[in-house]
């Protein structure tokens, strides 16, 4: 089935790289005939698939609050699923996802508190981005809509995310978007895996919140292909999660430093916290040293020759976030990779903060001296089921410490480490022969700072949104 | 004697307004345990889990009352009439209670006796999976300390100046020498008791089954050269088996012609009860409880299915359950399952529906239940999707007002993982092996 890309929102397809300077707003209604207006007003600035931006890029996702503030109809906000109407600060969800303790919604600056949509604009430079907000600033001003929360972003040299490791290397491949037949062996992704309205993995449409048919008065959206009744509102859509992860970068290297005796070998510890070295090339594929040829490389699994983790540690959190073709559970390569493959997502996020140092070489990284400037990622990632996709991977493999059967360890990078005298996530267990290595008390080195499900929806869904009855 | 993992279940049926007070009475329990967890550790040395609800009325086949039930379940080691023993030691006062609320409970109960005989009337048979087969309950805490002492004494190892060409038989050697001469660890040197007599409890029904069908197929041939009553009853087992069983398969799929029916999902309000008793950091447990989808072969099938399924158990591997059991209830038209998981429901769920080949086997088992998805053949899906499975588990969701797990810190990979390292002390292994083995410290 092909892709309808003048129905989509361009972030599902690019990262819009080439737009340096990127502002992410959150922002609440005052009034929705208002907020209805300045979305018929939006909805032709927003960037579709088809289009390759040179100079701004602008795309719009809405929480389930900000929905129900539109006046959608109360089945059609019924159909979303229930991750989404509770909301990632809810307390059902605080469990799932681990935020608990330091990272408790009650400590976070926004998400907590009442937003409605995010608006995401990207520029070419930073006067495209100061012109882009002032246009924009007209428009919501005027349309009585409240700017809550601004969150700023800065891509970092080399792709680097702040701890100094190459990011964005990994990224599924969705099948619909090859020009060629990709050969049988490269694993992709049917597009229902991450974008609404096409098949996924289970052979199946992605769930999607839908419209009875009467409502649809304008005929905006397609029929739902299961459905005949239904008016599919998910279709050419997406789930959008956020979260705003502060980086304690000086904690991080200090923790690295304190473990080992010389730079080298707290380089090598944080890159078996990782499962890659700084320069992105994989651990599985040189285990010894960095090989700067392998720095772009995905094509690795760990079945064949790391099942023990002595090359790619079992709990480094590129291995926890996607085992690839190993999961301790399960008894055969294959079945590890088919059930892996379903817990997959999109990633978009970007960085914020200043780096430590320019080129974020972890050697420079550990000199530096401690600051007070706030610096971390904005993680963003996009699936069509949020609980099977995000929150799995965020549960089950990122928070759960006893994942692939070790004892105390959540994900080093990322997991909530605690101990509270009767449980503990704060170890970092590492194969070695003769006897495997433990680091313990592991201090976070994120904190979540806030975050938000969104509906990421396709254009003529948000057509359906500005202008329903 | 042995340490095979064994399940209990026990029903009765109760008036349904007296639901709510026998609902109050164990959750009074369950927030009891919170204070008096070590009584309950020391006082049920053979108990592993303990699930004990109610299950309010269902209907089945669109007009049926099923009626509403207590339902008590434990996973034990062990001996039944031990278990019992234990369970009624303890636990008189609270099975008296929820137990008496049912007229099923006899009126002139006087103590003990009485009620060892009340709980082994009302217990019915299930088919039970345990994932850490042969472990008793103070197993899974030495095992654990066993494997932290060794992890602890053998740090200096790595310390060496070239720790990494230290042969592996040196270093097995050294381990085996500090556990030897650690008079807190030293029961390590023993064998681990009943290993072989578990094994061979465990596999002897298949054997015997196994055998039947052998010497049944045997006797077919013998017919034509003996003519011996023997022979010629031995000779009808097997063909008899296969015609009976593809004989229900036939009359099973003339019944999955019938159209299909959803069942009500459970709101969003419901699923949030269920998961917020969802609060253990390391397992969980989960009961599903649904009618069988209408028509006596369904009932049929999934008895002999189930009963299939007994006699491989030792074989079955389903990831991240502790223990699990399957029972029919209500004259077979009740599913009962109950799991015992590391993690979250959510999580464990998805080890089903994720893999192609665990679905169909599931399908197997839970096809029979109203409102799962639709197959063909047993365990070919029709039209309805994977998904579905999802909503069927979680449509038949029910409380679990009161649960016990004794072992609160392992998974079920580290008891795996503790128990392999105990097994492979003081045993002969080439180097490759021992390598293997080290990495279980
Ligand atoms: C500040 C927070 C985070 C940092 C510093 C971070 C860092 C990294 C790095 C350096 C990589 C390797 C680059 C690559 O393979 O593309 C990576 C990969 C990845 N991360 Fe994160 N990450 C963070 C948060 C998260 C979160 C919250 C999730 C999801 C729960 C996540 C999921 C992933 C996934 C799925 C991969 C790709 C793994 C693979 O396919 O091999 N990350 N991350």
């Amino acid at each position: 089935m092909e892709l309808e890309k003048e129905d989509i929102q361009g972030l599902m397809v690019r990262g819009h790289g080439n737009l340096t300077s990127a502002r992410f707003l959150l922002y609440n209604c005052t009034d929705p005939k208002g907020s209805c207006d300045f979305l018929k007003e939006i909805t032709p600035l927003i960037t579709h698939a088809e289009e390759k931006p040179e100079e701004e890029a602008i795309h719009i996702a809405f929480t389930y609050e900000g929905l129900a503030f539109l006046n959608l109809p109360a089945p059609v906000l019924n159909s979303f699923c229930r991750e989404f109407k509770e909301g990632m600060s809810a307390e059902q969800r605080n469990s799932v996802l681990g935020d608990i303790g330091d990272n408790d919604p009650e400590n976070w600056t926004w998400g907590n508190d009442s937003i409605h949509f995010l608006l995401m604009v990207y520029a070419k430079d930073q006067a495209q981005l100061d012109k882009s907000m002032l246009r924009i600033k007209e428009q919501t001003d005027r349309c009585g809509i409240k700017l809550i929360h601004t969150l700023p972003t800065g891509l970092l040299q080399h792709q680097k995310e702040h701890f100094g490791f190459r990011d964005d290397i990994s990224r599924p491949v969705i099948r619909e978007l090859l020009k060629e037949a990709p050969p049988e062996t490269a694993t992709t992704f049917p597009a229902g895996e991450f974008i609404m309205g096409y098949k996924n993995l289970y052979d199946e449409y992605a769930p999607a919140p839908f419209v009875p048919q009467e409502l649809d008065k304008k005929e905006f959206l397609p029929y739902h292909p299961d459905y005949p009744e239904r008016k599919d509102l998910g279709k050419n859509g997406s789930y959008l999660i956020f979260r705003q992860m502060h980086q304690n970068v000086h904690a991080f290297w200090k923790y690295m430093k304190e473990q080992t005796d010389e730079k080298a070998a707290a380089i090598k510890l944080a890159s078996k916290m990782v499962g890659r070295w700084p320069d992105g090339s994989p651990l599985s594929l040189c285990p010894m040293q960095p090989d700067s040829a392998l720095s772009e490389s995905n094509d690795f699994g760990f079945w064949d020759d790391d099942q023990a983790g002595l090359k790619c540690p079992m709990g480094a959190h590129i291995r926890r976030t996607n085992p690839r073709d190993h999961l301790v559970t399960e008894k055969s390569k294959i079945d590890s990779t088919e059930m892996a493959a379903k817990h997959q997502m999109l990633r978009k996020g970007r960085p914020y903060g200043p780096p430590i140092t320019p080129a974020l070489d972890p050697n420079d990284i550990m000199d530096a001296s401690e600051d007070e400037q706030e610096r971390g990622l904005h993680f963003i990632c996009m699936v069509t089921d949020i609980r099977r996709q995000f929150e799995f991977v965020q549960n089950n493999w990122v928070s759960f410490h006893k994942f692939g059967g070790l004892e105390n360890d959540a994900d080093p990078i990322i997991g909530n480490h605690y101990n509270n005298g009767k449980f503990n996530t704060d170890e970092f267990s590492v194969p070695n022969y003769p006897i495997r290595k433990k680091y313990k008390n592991l201090p976070n080195f994120t904190l979540i700072k806030g975050g938000a499900y969104f509906f990421f929806p396709g254009i003529k869904a948000l057509q359906y949104i500005a202008s329903h009855d | 004697m042995s340490t095979i993992h064994r399940g209990l279940t026990v029903t009765v049926t109760i008036d349904e307004d007296k639901l709510s007070n026998v609902n109050a009475l164990l959750f009074q329990f369950r927030n009891d345990l919170k204070t008096n967890r070590d009584q309950f550790e020391k006082s049920l040395p053979g108990t592993f889990f303990i699930s004990w609800l109610t299950l309010p009325s269902q209907i089945y086949n669109e007009t049926e009352r099923l009626p509403a039930r207590i339902i008590l379940m434990t996973s034990y080691v062990g001996d039944k009439q031990e278990h019992l023993n234990e369970l009624v030691d303890f636990l008189a006062p609270q099975l008296n209670q929820v137990f008496g609320e049912s007229h099923e409970f006899p009126d002139n109960y006087k103590g003990k006796a009485d009620m060892l005989n009340f709980l082994n009337k009302k217990s019915v048979a299930n088919t039970f999976y345990s994932g850490f087969k042969f472990l008793t309950t103070s197993d899974v805490a030495k095992e654990k300390e066993l494997k932290s002492a060794v992890w602890e004494h053998a740090q200096q190892l790595n310390a060496t100046n070239d720790a990494s060409q230290l042969s592996p038989s040196y270093i097995k050697r050294q381990i085996e020498d500090f556990v030897a001469n650690n008079p807190a660890l030293n029961w390590a040197v023993e064998e681990i008791p009943f290993a072989r007599q578990n094994k061979i409890q465990m596999l002897l029904p298949l054997v015997l089954l196994g055998l039947v069908m052998a010497t049944s197929i045997i006797c077919i041939v013998l017919c034509f050269f003996i003519d011996a009553l023997f022979v010629k009853i031995m000779a009808w087992v097997f063909p008899l088996f296969v015609i009976i069983m593809g004989g229900l398969l036939l009359l099973l799929r003339q019944n999955e012609k019938n159209p299909h029916m959803a069942s009500e999902e459970l709101s969003d309000e419901e699923i949030r009860k269920i998961v917020a008793l969802e609060t253990h950091p390391v397992l969980n447990e989960m009961t599903v409880i649904a009618p069988l989808k209408k028509g006596w072969v369904r009932r049929a099938f999934l008895f002999v299915s189930l009963k299939l399924v007994n006699f491989l158990t030792y074989f079955t591997y389903i990831p991240t359950v502790h223990t699990a059991r399957w029972l029919q209830l209500d004259k077979g038209k009740r599913l009962v399952f109950i799991a015992n998981f590391d993690n979250l429901s959510e999580a464990y769920a998805h080890d089903f529906v994720d893999s192609e080949k665990r679905t169909k086997n599931m399908a197997v088992i839970f096809s029979h239940a109203f409102g799962f998805p639709a197959t063909r053949w047993l365990i070919h899906k029709q039209y309805n999707h994977r998904s579905k499975y999802m909503k069927g588990v979680r449509a038949h969701q029910k409380i679990t007002q009161f649960w016990y797990c004794q072992n609160q810190y392992e998974s079920v990979e580290n008891l795996k993982r503790n128990r392999a390292f105990r097994e492979g002390l003081f045993k002969e292994m080439d180097d490759e092996a021992i390598k293997k083995w080290l990495l279980t410290i």
